[in-house]
């Protein structure tokens, strides 16, 4: 019998400082077959992951997302055509809501995909978290939606300095005082429009936890972690595998009530017994070659599940292991470059 | 099981909490403290056991027995 290989495409290949995805969910996708096609679906021709070949076979550039799904799905089709597309893995926040929306036509033009649906993801708009966080059981810092300077200086009246400032669904600010808040909200409000939240800080150590969501209830494997360093924007940067059994025992219960389908990370402050819900993202977070390393390869767990294959749904590892980032060096030609600009893919 | 039995110490001090991910350098007579703390034993058999290793006043030795887990409760690492 010959063995079909399988051509995932991936986004979120620009392994920078502020790292995607991407590049861990291809590496984790290599390193438990080979024989598996990954295609970088890129939005800048100087994406690391577009000179990766160690990793991504062949890349593409994409049109933004503000552009519409119907430029990112002729994309698709395209490189269906060309190279043969099984199934895509939409790694960045600024694309999910398209692939979400239109995943029922991807599926059509037989491109697989792995996503959870719209209700689940309206569930991780931040004016939600409260609601969800309550049905869980754990807390959710008092949080304002504001729409203007004046709504904010009353928010901040209550929950006080140091207050954190952020968007519905990006950016976060710690803020010390007034000027410093209307700042951010100015900035935020420009980059990413209303409403504004004025959040409580909380104490804590950020833990979080990485895992797939079979769409019916169970998941496909957790594994929980503890961030040690961050970049400047808070990403995560070395961490520790934790055991946390409370906090695993939520993201079960996160998947089992909301029959949560794909890979999602939840991003939880803990002070003692105490846990609080920051964040819920609908995607694998840049650290997912952590979990993999660890025994719990989520993507390739996915994607077996997704061809209808048997799968280990096991959440055993090892806590007390340390994820070391480090940035390295490749050269290329510029003509590589070119090749990219030009023909809007790379030579692969 | 509190959060010290679980704990994982090496000899030169290192001590790691596997389910916060937090990490303490210990020094030696925490070390002996923590892994007598781990297999059960009381404030006042801990204190003993240090008086004997260090030949000190047994008193003296519980006080600081006491004031040590008095630590560990404020990290919340015992009950």
């Amino acid at each position: 019998m010959i063995k079909k290989e399988l051509k995932i495409a991936l986004s979120g290949i620009n392994d920078t400082d502020n790292p995607g995805p991407g590049i861990g969910v291809a590496r984790s996708l290599k390193d438990s077959d080979t024989s598996i096609t990954t295609i970088g679906l890129s939005y800048d021709i100087q994406d690391p992951g577009n000179y990766m070949g160690f990793v991504i076979d062949k890349s593409y550039i994409l049109p933004y997302p503000n552009k519409g799904w119907e430029a990112i799905s002729l994309h698709l089709k395209k490189i269906k055509e060309q190279s043969g597309l099984d199934m895509v893995i939409p790694n960045l926040d600024a694309e999910l809501p398209l692939y979400i929306r239109y995943q029922a036509e991807l599926a059509q033009d037989g491109i697989k995909s792995f996503l959870p649906t719209q209700a689940q993801f309206d569930l991780r708009a931040k004016e939600h978290l409260k609601a969800v966080s309550d049905n869980l059981g754990i807390s959710y810092p008092q949080t304002h939606k504001v729409f203007s300077i004046d709504d904010m200086r009353k928010a901040l009246k209550i929950v006080d300095f140091p207050a954190v400032v952020k968007g519905n669904y990006y950016k976060a600010y710690i803020v010390q005082n007034l000027p410093d808040a209307i700042l951010r909200f100015t900035q935020i409000a420009n980059e990413w429009g209303y409403p504004i939240l004025v959040q409580e800080l909380v104490n804590g150590e950020e833990l979080n936890v990485v895992g797939v969501g079979d769409g019916e209830g169970g998941t496909l494997g957790l594994v929980a972690a503890k961030k040690m360093t961050t970049t400047a924007l808070g990403k995560f940067w070395n961490g520790v595998s934790i055991g946390h059994e409370q906090l695993l025992a939520i993201a079960e219960k996160f998947v089992k009530q909301t029959s949560w389908k794909g890979p999602f990370e939840l991003e939880c402050m803990v002070d003692g017994d105490q846990i609080y819900m920051i964040e819920i993202n609908p995607r694998f977070p840049a650290w997912v070659y952590f979990a993999t390393a660890l025994g719990i390869n989520l993507p390739k767990r996915m994607v077996d599940f997704v061809q209808g294959k048997e799968i280990d749904r096991s959440s055993e590892y090892a806590a007390g292991k340390m994820m070391i980032r480090y940035t390295y060096e490749t050269i290329a030609d510029v003509s590589d470059l070119s090749h990219l600009a030009t023909q809007g893919e790379s030579r692969g | 099981m509190s959060r010290v039995e679980m704990m994982a110490i090496n000899d030169t001090g290192f001590a790691f909490d596997p389910m916060s991910g937090e990490s303490f350098t210990l020094n030696e007579t925490a070390v002996e403290i923590i892994k007598a703390l781990k297999v059960g034993k009381s404030e006042r058999e801990i204190a003993e056991a240090l008086s004997e290793l260090y030949d000190v006043e047994a008193l003296d030795s519980l006080t600081d027995v006491l004031d040590f887990i008095k630590q560990l409760k404020s990290f919340r690492l015992v009950d």
